[in-house]
C-alpha cells in the first residue's frame, strides 16, 4: 500500500507540472484554435530566465531563499508572459485566418525559442542552485518533501485564480465571448487583439512558473526540456477537453498518475503506450474529452 | 623571384580547387571528425572536436604530415542515424583522407557503412557498441573498450567488491545504454546467488524518475546500475537519495562527466562510475591536460583524450603509409601496434578493436572523481 | 480559358518539364553528397504526397504520419534481413501492411473533430515507435542492420546514383498515383468533405468512407516511402520515426501549399535542403531554420506553391461551398 501511495504522490507531482503547461495550451486553443507548439518552450524559457535572475541576485548577496524564489518567479513570469505576447504579435496575429500556416509558424517559433536558448545559454543542461533542502514531513516509508507539497498547493492556487479570472472578471468574460464567436465579440466592442494578447500573457506566465519550479525541484534544466513536457501537457489538455480550464488541470493530474502507475506496475518502457492508449480510448468513448467543451461552443 | 610569389599562390589555389581530394602537394591533408554539435550531446561532441583540433595543431607545429598541414573537417551528426549518414557523406565528398571521431553509437553505426562504401578509414574514439567492429568492415577501428567488455567488468565489480546479491539495472532504451545493460545482465547470469531483480528503461529527456525508483526501492536492491547518459544519471542519483532507496548507486561510462557531479549535487557523494580511465588518471596525459586548458580555458571532458589519440594514430598511419591514399591508410592503420598514446599503449586486433583495454571504477568524493578504493 | 490562365498553365507545365529533366540528369552533374541529399528529398516528396492526401485533400490533420513510414521501413527491413525475401517482393507486403494499419487507425477516429484527430494520430505514432523500440523482433533500439541493396538480375543497385534513380522512379509512380487520385471522383469527394462535411453528406457523399480511403491511400504511400528509405539507409532504427519526423513531413505539405502537388515537391526541397545549406553555420542552423519558417509563413501564408483550388476554397469558403464542383482544369493544377 505504501508503494501505491508513493506512486500516487509521484504522479501528482509530475501531473502538477503537466497541468501548468496544459493551461496555456487550452487557453490559447480555446480562443484562437491554435495548437501553440511553442507553449512547451515557453516553459523552458521561464526556467532559464529564472536561473539568470537567481544568479544575478546571488551576485548581489541576497541569501534569503524565499525572497530569491519570489523575485525569480515574478521576473520570469513577467518576462515570459511578454515573450508569449511578442510571439503572438509577430508570428501568429498576421496568420489568424490561415489555420495551417499558423501551425507551421508555431513550429518555427518553437524551434526559434529552443535554439536561441542553446546559443544564449548552453547546448547541454544547466544546474539550478539548491535553495531548499529536500526534507519533508515524517510519514514512515512514504517520502514527500515540503517542496512537493508547496508546488502542489501553489499550482492548485494558481489554477483556482485562473478559474476566477476567466469566470468572474470582465477580462474573463471577454475571453469567453471571444472563444464563442470572435466577430460577434468584436461587434460588442471587445478589443479582440488585446484580449488574445492577455490570454497569451497568462498562459505563458503559468508555463514560466512551472519552468522555475522545475529548476528548483529537479535541479536541472535544458533547452530541449519543453519538448517532451509540452507533448505530455498537450495530451493532458486534450484528455481533459481542450478549451476547458478545469479539464486541463484534471488532464494533467490524470496523465501524471497514469504514467507513474504504469511505470510502477507495468514497465517504464511501456508507460507512454499506456498513456496514449488510455487517451485514445477516452476519445473514442467521449470524443470531446473528459470535461467536454464548456468554455467553447463552436462548430 | 618576388614577382613569382603571386603566381605560385595562384597555382596552389587552382590546384586546391581542382583536386578537392587533396592530391595536390602543399594542400592540407583533411581529417574528418563527425560528432554531435547540436542536440543534447553537443557538449560531449564539442569536447571531442577540441581534442582533435589540439592534436592537429600540435602536429602542424611539428611540420604536419608528409610535409603538408593537417586540417580538421567537422560535421554535425546530432547523434542521429539519418543526419549521421548525410554528415558522413559530406565528409567523404569534402575529400577527407581518413576519419577519427564519433560519439553516439546510434550515429556512428550508420556512418561506418558510408565510410566503408567510400573506402575511408574510421577510427572511433567514444562509440562503445560492440556491433561497430562486428560488421566485418576492414576500415573501422576503435581506441576505446566495448560495452561487452565493460558489462562483465561492472558485473565482476558488483559481485566481488560490493558483494551484491540483488542488482537493479536501469537503461534508457538507446543503442548504447541497452547494449551495456544487456552485457551486464548476461555477465551476471552465470554468478551463483546473484539476482537481477529489476531490468527496465527510463525515457531520456524526462526529469522525474521517482516512479521507477519507487518500484526499485520496493525490491530492496544492493546495487542499482544505470547504463544511460549523464543528463539522466545526475537526476536519478538525486532522486535515488531523496527517495531513500537502499544500496549503492553505480553508473556506466557515459556518466564520467564532471557535469554529473554538478547535477547530482550533494547526492553525488559516494556514487560509483565504471569507466575507461579518465585523462586525470593517466600518467601520460599530464601535458595533454595542460595544453587543453591553455587552449580552451577549461579541463578536458571524458573522451577528448581518446579522440586526441585517435587523431594521432591516424597521423602516424599516414606517415607509415607515406601517402594520403585512403586504402593505404586503412592498411597502415590495421598494422598499428604499440602506439604510445596518452591513454596508454594502443594496438588494434583483427577486428579493429583496441587490444587489452582497461577499465576502472571511479568514486565521487567531495565533488571530484577519485579512483575507487575498497573500504578497509 | 482566358489567355492569362493559359499562359500560367503553360509556364507551370514548362516548369514541371524542366524540373523533371533536371531531376533526371542530376547525378551526372553532382557529387555523391548532393545526390544523397536529393535522394532524401525524393523520400520526403513521397511522404509529402501521401500525407497531402490526408491533410491537403481530405483536410484531416495527422500528427503521426511517421507511423506508416516506420511500418513500411520495418516491413522491408525485417523481411529482407531475417527472411531473405527479395526486396521487390517486400514492397507489396509493406504496402498491404500500411494500408491495413491506416484503416485500423482511421476507423475509430474518423468521427472525431480534426483537432482531436491530431492528438489521436500523434498517440498512434508514438505507440508504433515505442513498440518498435521495445520489441525484439524489430531489433529494439538497435533497429535492423545490414539491409541488402536491391538488385535487378545480376546488377546490384548500390551507388548513390543508382539508388537516386530508383527513388526517382518510386517518386514518379507515387506522383502519378496522387495526381490521378486527386482528379478522380474520390478526389472530388475528399475536397467536398474538406470544405464542408455537412454539405458533402447532404450531396450524397459517404463521408466516412471517403475519409477512410484517404487514410488508407495516404498510409500506403507512406509505406512505400518507408520501404525505399530502408534500402537507401541499409540500417533503420526507431529514432528515425519520432514525432519530430511526423512534424517534418507535415511541414513539407503545408509549406509547399496544401493540396498542391508541385507545392509538395518544393516543400520537400526546402525542408531537406535548407538545413543542409545552413550546415556551414553549424550551431545557428536550427535557429535560422525556425526563423525561416516563421518568415516564410508570414510572407506566403498560403504556402510556396498553393493549389488554386485550395486558396479559392479557403478565402471564399462560404459562397464556394454552394458552387458546382470545379472542372478538370482546376484539379489539374492541384
Amino acid at each position: 500500500m505504501d508503494v501505491a501511495l508513493q506512486q500516487l504522490v509521484n504522479g501528482l507531482t509530475v501531473g502538477a507540472f503537466y497541468a501548468l503547461i496544459a493551461l496555456g495550451y487550452t487557453m490559447v486553443y480555446g480562443i484562437i484554435r491554435l495548437i501553440n507548439f511553442a507553449q512547451g518552450d515557453l516553459y523552458s524559457v521561464g526556467a532559464f530566465i529564472g536561473l539568470s535572475m537567481l544568479s544575478l541576485l546571488a551576485g548581489l548577496h541576497l541569501r534569503n531563499p524565499l525572497v530569491l524564489t519570489a523575485l525569480g518567479l515574478v521576473v520570469s513570469m513577467g518576462a515570459t508572459g511578454l515573450l508569449g505576447v511578442l510571439i503572438y504579435r509577430v508570428a501568429y496575429r498576421p496568420l489568424l485566418r490561415s489555420p495551417l500556416s499558423i501551425l507551421i509558424s508555431a513550429i518555427g517559433a518553437s524551434l526559434t525559442l529552443e535554439y536561441s536558448l542553446l546559443l544564449i545559454y548552453s547546448p547541454s543542461f544547466l544546474v539550478y542552485p539548491s535553495l531548499f533542502d529536500t526534507g519533508g514531513p515524517a510519514l514512515g516509508d512514504l517520502v514527500v518533501s515540503w517542496m512537493q507539497v508547496t508546488i502542489f498547493l501553489v499550482s492548485l492556487a494558481l489554477m483556482l485564480a485562473l478559474y476566477v479570472l476567466v469566470h468572474r472578471t470582465k477580462l474573463g468574460l471577454a475571453m469567453r465571448a471571444l472563444a464563442i464567436n470572435q466577430d460577434a465579440a468584436r461587434l460588442m466592442g471587445i478589443d479582440v487583439s488585446r484580449v488574445i494578447a492577455a490570454t497569451f500573457f497568462v498562459g505563458s506566465a503559468l508555463a514560466a512558473f512551472g519552468g522555475v519550479m522545475t529548476g528548483l525541484y529537479y535541479g536541472q534544466i535544458s533547452f530541449l526540456m519543453g519538448f517532451l513536457a509540452g507533448l505530455k501537457a498537450f495530451t493532458a489538455a486534450v484528455l481533459g477537453g481542450i478549451g476547458n480550464i478545469p479539464g486541463a488541470m484534471l488532464g494533467g493530474f490524470i496523465v501524471g498518475i497514469v504514467e507513474s502507475l504504469a511505470t510502477g506496475y507495468i514497465s517504464g518502457r511501456w508507460k507512454d503506450v499506456v498513456t496514449f492508449g488510455i487517451l485514445i480510448l477516452i476519445l473514442v468513448v467521449r470524443p470531446r474529452g473528459l470535461l467536454g467543451e464548456r468554455v467553447v461552443e463552436r462548430m | 623571384m618576388r614577382r613569382f610569389a603571386p603566381v605560385s599562390v595562384l597555382v596552389v589555389v587552382v590546384l586546391a580547387l581542382c583536386a578537392p581530394a587533396g592530391g595536390a602537394q602543399g594542400a592540407p591533408v583533411k581529417l574528418g571528425v563527425p560528432v554531435p554539435l547540436s542536440g543534447g550531446s553537443a557538449e560531449a561532441g564539442q569536447d571531442i572536436l577540441n581534442g582533435a583540433r589540439l592534436a592537429a595543431d600540435q602536429a602542424n607545429a611539428r611540420g604536419g604530415v608528409l610535409g603538408r598541414q593537417i586540417e580538421i573537417v567537422s560535421a554535425d551528426d546530432a547523434c542521429d542515424a539519418q543526419q549521421g549518414v548525410t554528415a558522413a557523406q559530406k565528409l567523404v565528398d569534402a575529400g577527407v583522407v581518413a576519419v577519427a571521431g564519433g560519439y553516439c553509437s546510434s550515429a556512428a553505426l550508420p556512418e561506418s557503412g558510408v565510410f566503408h562504401t567510400a573506402g575511408v578509414a574510421f577510427v572511433a574514439d567514444a562509440s562503445t557498441n560492440p556491433q561497430l567492429t562486428e560488421q566485418g568492415f576492414d576500415n573501422v577501428f576503435r581506441d576505446i573498450g566495448r560495452d561487452d567488455q565493460q558489462g562483465p567488468f561492472a558485473a565482476n565489480f558488483m559481485v566481488d567488491d560490493l558483494h551484491a546479491h540483488r542488482i537493479a539495472i536501469v537503461h534508457d532504451n538507446t543503442v548504447y545504454a541497452k547494449g551495456l545493460a544487456e552485457a551486464t545482465r548476461t555477465a551476471l547470469a552465470g554468478k551463483p546467488g546473484v539476482h537481477v531483480v529489476f531490468f527496465d528503461a527510463i525515457t531520456p529527456g524526462e526529469k522525474d524518475f521517482t516512479a521507477t525508483l519507487t518500484r526499485i526501492k520496493s525490491l530492496r536492491p544492493d546495487v542499482l546500475y544505470f547504463t544511460g547518459y549523464y543528463a539522466e544519471g545526475g537526476l536519478l542519483a538525486r532522486q535515488f537519495k531523496a527517495l531513500r532507496v537502499p544500496g549503492e548507486f553505480m553508473a556506466g561510462d557515459a556518466n564520467n562527466d564532471p557535469t554529473f557531479i554538478k547535477e547530482a549535487g550533494a547526492a553525488a557523494d559516494g556514487v560509483l562510475v565504471t569507466s575507461a580511465p579518465l585523462a586525470q588518471f593517466l600518467p601520460e596525459a599530464k601535458a595533454y591536460i595542460a595544453a587543453y586548458r591553455a587552449k580552451y580555458g577549461h579541463a578536458p571532458g571524458p573522451y577528448s583524450a581518446y579522440e586526441y589519440d585517435a587523431v594521432n594514430i591516424t597521423i602516424a598511419a599516414i606517415k607509415r603509409a607515406n601517402t594520403t591514399d585512403r586504402a593505404a591508410i586503412i592498411k597502415a592503420l590495421a598494422r598499428t601496434t604499440d602506439f604510445k598514446g596518452i591513454t596508454g599503449t594502443i594496438s588494434f586486433n583483427a577486428k579493429g578493436d583496441r587490444a587489452g583495454v582497461n577499465y576502472m571504477v571511479l568514486e565521487i568524493r567531495d565533488g571530484e572523481f577519485t579512483a575507487y578504493r575498497a573500504a578497509a | 480559358m482566358d489567355p492569362r490562365r493559359r499562359q500560367i498553365a503553360s509556364i507551370r507545365a514548362g516548369l514541371a518539364i524542366a524540373t523533371g529533366l533536371a531531376a533526371l540528369v542530376l547525378p551526372l552533374a553532382a557529387n555523391a553528397y548532393v545526390t544523397d541529399v536529393a535522394t532524401l528529398i525524393l523520400i520526403y516528396v513521397m511522404l509529402g504526397l501521401g500525407l497531402n492526401i490526408v491533410v491537403g485533400y481530405a483536410g484531416l490533420l495527422d500528427l503521426g504520419y511517421a507511423a506508416f513510414f516506420a511500418i513500411g521501413a520495418y516491413s522491408s527491413a525485417i523481411l529482407t534481413v531475417h527472411h531473405h525475401m527479395s526486396y521487390w517482393l517486400t514492397i507489396p507486403v509493406a504496402a498491404c501492411l500500411t494500408t491495413v494499419s491506416g484503416a485500423i487507425i482511421g476507423a475509430p477516429t474518423l468521427r472525431m473533430r480534426s483537432d482531436y484527430l491530431a492528438i489521436v494520430t500523434l498517440g498512434f505514432g508514438e505507440i508504433v515507435r515505442i513498440t518498435a523500440t521495445n520489441l525484439s523482433f524489430s531489433g529494439g533500439p538497435d533497429g535492423v542492420w545490414g539491409i541488402p541493396r536491391p538488385s535487378i538480375g545480376p546488377v546490384t543497385l548500390s551507388g548513390s546514383a543508382a539508388l537516386y534513380y530508383l527513388g526517382l522512379a518510386f517518386a514518379a509512380a507515387v506522383l502519378m498515383l496522387a495526381h490521378n487520385a486527386a482528379r478522380s471522383r474520390l478526389g472530388r469527394a475528399w475536397r467536398a468533405v474538406r470544405e464542408d462535411e455537412i454539405a458533402a453528406r447532404a450531396a450524397g457523399i459517404n463521408t466516412v468512407s471517403a475519409k477512410l480511403k484517404a487514410y488508407m491511400l495516404g498510409a500506403l504511400l507512406g509505406g512505400v516511402a518507408g520501404s525505399f528509405f530502408a534500402v537507401k539507409l541499409t540500417a533503420i532504427d526507431p529514432t528515425s520515426f519520432t514525432f519530430v519526423q511526423s512534424v517534418n513531413i507535415l511541414m513539407v505539405v503545408i509549406l509547399g501549399g496544401m493540396g498542391s502537388l508541385p507545392g509538395v515537391v518544393l516543400g520537400a526541397v526546402v525542408i531537406v535542403g535548407l538545413p543542409e545549406v545552413l550546415r556551414a553555420f553549424q550551431t545557428v542552423r536550427m535557429l535560422a531554420f525556425g526563423v525561416g519558417l516563421i518568415l516564410l509563413m508570414l510572407l506566403r501564408p498560403q504556402g510556396l506553391w498553393p493549389s488554386r483550388m485550395g486558396t479559392l476554397g479557403r478565402h471564399a469558403a462560404a459562397p464556394a461551398s454552394g458552387r458546382p464542383e470545379p472542372t478538370s482544369q482546376a484539379a489539374a493544377s492541384g
